[in-house]
């Protein structure tokens, strides 16, 4: 009996019936996943206000799973979800790095989102789904990178590259009652940023005090912060952290909240 | 139950920002900050916020924030359980998902700053076991200087030394080996040729939060790596971490 309850409640039909009325709700769900594929998190590139942005990364299936022929594909979309560029690299060290600025992005100056999806087409047997977590540094006006590293599962590939999966991970609600307050008091800053991607595929609506933002699937938004010290973010998605960048001075400071 | 920690150098100072609340909105107004640290093999203890404030966070200025105090939050009604001999577990207020975070900053004197969110679970604190980190991801070979800051808590008030190795896995060699010590925030310079994608940072028999820190002309990028099994989320993550570790732990012999 108990383990036929635990099924039901952690069925799609259960944990959208738990989400809705916000009994014990799952922020992020997994469980659909198919056998073999990648995950990847919607990380932030930035070429605006002289950005430059790195993207450093591991590969999972040569490091961990002893397989040599692997690459991986990094698709770029801009704010609004289109597509700018896609690349492929096969050849991989365990750590391997990809500067992104003005130049590889075609003249961009703006700022997006990009995936990272590791493919090969050796067969595999056992269920392996993999997700890389990744580093990404920020450098304005030359200054040295500030790193953070990714923090959320947003885009599924199967490993052969062929499939695009159902990105259901982190889930929404019906009502915009979620409330996310970032642990850190903002003060003695010039000025603060916020960095927002929408981490499913539906519309989300979120509110900063009474402002309100939409993001559409897809898309992304960097909001500026000043004056205040607190920031609870109100929304309709279960999981929506921003990347803090806070600036003071000459000086930046790049984590996720 | 997570604890916070600082980090303090002859470079670098810290300070904390630990919120009474929950990233869900829920604030514990009876809630207090404690210290405590290693003192002749026990675990000595002392209440923060001596006087009662209505701030929403606890402020942990650089002179507290050093490499051997750790801090806790707890009611008055928790902290009588407080036992001297061993950590233990006195609450699950920081229990949330996600994870319930302070922010570390780590600063210069008249220089940038740098932070991350932060917390040191409470399970890594009974458990012994080898860290893995891949030294090149976070640090920068055109900075002035990297370091590596290796934070461990256990649960007994010692400060018991232990191994720690940088090792090449493509021609599996032991390209450095020291002492780490347990309880304390320890700091490793890195030199330039350490950073390589085939270098890696092993630590044996105790578990820890390995931080990145890259210096170049007063600017700071301060971050922390992710455990290896964070990388897969079928159900083999333990078995390829261990397979993994297993071989790179033969390079040590």
């Amino acid at each position: 009996m108990k383990s036929l309850v635990k099924k039901i409640a952690l069925s799609n039909l259960g944990i959208k019936l738990r989400n809705f009325f916000n009994f014990k709700p799952i922020y992020m769900n997994t469980n659909h996943l198919y056998n073999n594929c990648s995950v990847s998190d919607s990380f932030c590139w930035r070429t605006d206000n002289n950005y430059e942005t790195i993207f450093k990364y591991s590969d999972i299936l040569g490091l961990f799973y002893k397989i040599k022929k692997s690459y991986v594909e990094l698709s770029f979309f801009s704010k609004n979800n289109q597509l700018l560029k896609t690349l492929v690299i096969d050849e991989l060290d365990y750590s391997n790095e990809l500067i992104i600025n003005k130049k590889f992005l075609n003249g961009t100056e703006d700022y997006g989102v990009f995936y990272i999806h590791h493919y090969t087409d050796i067969e595999i047997k056992d269920p392996t789904i993999i997700s890389n977590r990744c580093y990404i540094g920020f450098s304005k006006n030359g200054c040295l990178h500030s790193y953070m590293h990714g923090n959320s599962l947003v885009r599924v590939k199967d490993l052969k590259g062929k499939k695009e999966g159902l990105s259901d991970i982190v889930k929404t609600s019906f009502f915009n009652n979620n409330v996310y307050r970032i642990q850190n008091f903002f003060d003695d800053l010039t000025s603060t940023e916020l960095f927002f991607s929408n981490p499913t595929y539906k519309d989300i609506i979120f509110y900063i005090e009474s402002d309100k933002y939409t993001l559409k699937k897809g898309e992304c938004l960097i909001i500026n912060t000043n004056k205040k010290n607190i920031i609870n973010i109100k929304s309709n998605c279960f999981f929506l952290r921003p990347i803090i960048f806070n600036y003071k001075d000459q000086f930046i400071d790049v984590y996720h909240g | 139950m997570n604890f916070f920690f600082g980090i303090k150098t002859n470079t670098f100072s810290s300070k904390l920002n630990i919120p009474k609340f929950q990233n869900r909105n829920i604030t514990n107004n009876n809630i207090n900050l404690y210290q405590t640290f290693v003192d002749n093999n026990h675990w000595k203890l002392e209440l923060v916020n001596k006087i009662p404030d209505i701030n929403e966070f606890f402020f942990v200025n650089q002179n507290l924030a050093n490499n051997t105090n750790i801090f806790f939050l707890a009611t008055k009604n928790e902290i009588i359980n407080f036992c001297k001999n061993k950590l233990i577990n006195l609450n699950n207020f920081t229990d949330t998902d996600p994870a319930f975070r302070s922010n570390l900053q780590i600063f210069l004197k008249n220089g940038g700053f740098s932070s991350y969110q932060s917390e040191y679970p409470y399970d890594m604190i009974n458990k012994q076991g080898d860290i893995l980190s891949s030294v090149s991801t976070l640090l920068n070979k055109n900075a002035d200087n990297n370091y590596l800051f290796f934070k461990n808590i256990y649960f007994e008030p010692q400060n018991k030394k232990f191994k720690a190795f940088f090792l090449d896995i493509k021609s599996r060699k032991i390209l450095d080996e020291f002492e780490l010590k347990t309880n304390y925030t320890n700091e490793i310079k890195i030199h330039k040729e350490l950073i390589k994608p085939e270098v890696f940072f092993l630590t044996k028999n105790y578990l820890g939060i390995p931080m990145f820190v890259s210096e170049k002309k007063k600017h700071l990028s301060f971050e922390h790596t992710h455990p290896p099994h964070e990388y897969i989320l079928s159900n083999d993550k333990f078995m390829k971490v261990s397979e993994l570790k297993r071989e790179i732990n033969e390079i040590i012999g």
